[in-house]
């Protein structure tokens, strides 16, 4: 889902930035006025592992592939604002080193991933708020990284459809289901893999999972 | 801490292993791009290693095994910086 430069319009490029910013200085301002650090091993292992992991593409289908995203998993170890940190880190070098997302793009890249992903935290919370749902969890934890995917590639339909580059192809009318098609079935994939690694972590390292212990109201190292 | 390092490793064991059989079709935007017919153009900045390859390594594995570590490294080192900046500026108002 990284958008490559030449994709967007500059003006698409500027408000995609000037969003991402506005978020992004949000975000470190919640993070770091209860940053605990005992986090900080946390945050770089975690956040090494998604850079690990978005290098493996799984095919899905029609020669189609995909790869984990992990703006969910991330924010169910980290809370929400240091895992949209995080991810901005992680798109950051993916852009400089790689030419994976372009640098114009990269205020919508950081949208659609990092800051999608890391506020879909607050859904999970929302619907195991209640003591008497958190059999739910794992439910919401599937679902919820499914739904990141899905609303992060329809931010990204919108923005190159929007695009010059695109809408001679047919403009949003086409970007927006056909991102939405193969983003359905990637999502599948995202939440399986979220929902696996949350659920082993609970198992075996449950110290860990600092956004849960967010969840469940229980005093916690982490942040929030 | 020690946990930490044991995790790293594994990550990098996991991405030695995976990276063989990790998918080489297009990802779903890719697709998208490729089916209405828009070209990627040559991009003003490519990095210095271009889909996760370090171009003086001409084996295809050791390549991207070697760009892999090389971020993964990289990613560590800046996330554990911002983790030591935000303890720092911890409460600071501005």
């Amino acid at each position: 889902m990284h958008i490559p430069d030449g994709f967007l319009s500059p003006t698409i490029c500027a408000l995609t930035y000037v969003i991402s910013i506005g978020f992004l200085v949000w975000s470190w301002r919640k993070a770091r006025a209860t940053y605990s650090r005992a986090l900080t091993p946390l945050l770089a292992v975690s956040s090494a592992f998604i850079f690990a992991a978005q290098m493996i593409n799984f095919p899905i289908a029609y020669g189609t592939s995909g790869h984990l995203v992990g703006g969910t998993f991330l924010s169910i170890l980290l809370g929400p604002y240091a895992a949209i940190l995080s991810m901005t880190i992680v798109l950051l070098m993916q852009a400089l080193f790689f030419a994976d997302g372009g640098l114009f793009t990269f205020g919508a890249n950081v949208f659609n991933m990092a800051i999608i992903g890391g506020l879909s935290f607050f859904l999970i919370k929302f619907l195991t708020s209640d003591l008497k749902r958190e059999k739910w969890l794992f439910p919401a934890v599937f679902a919820v990284s499914w739904l990141s995917v899905v609303l992060g590639a329809l931010a990204c339909g919108l923005e190159i459809g929007f695009s010059p580059v695109f809408s001679e192809a047919g403009g949003i009318a086409v970007t927006v289901p056909a991102m939405l098609f193969w983003h359905v079935l990637i999502g599948l994939g995202e939440a399986a893999i979220t929902t696996t690694l949350v659920s082993q972590l609970q198992r075996l390292q449950p110290n860990v999972l600092n956004g849960l212990k967010i969840l469940k109201g229980k005093p916690s190292e982490g942040i929030l | 801490m020690k946990g930490y390092f044991k995790a790293l490793i594994l990550i990098l064991l996991c991405l030695a292993v995976l990276i063989p059989f990790a998918s080489e079709f297009p990802d779903g935007l890719e697709k998208v791009a490729e089916t209405l017919g828009v070209k990627e153009n040559e991009p003003s900045w490519t990095g210095l290693m271009p889909d996760y390859k370090l171009p003086i390594i001409g084996t295809p594995y050791i390549s991207t095994l070697a760009a892999g570590v090389f971020g993964v490294f990289l990613v560590f080192c800046i996330t554990f910086m911002l983790g030591m900046i935000l303890d720092k500026s911890k409460g600071k108002k501005t």
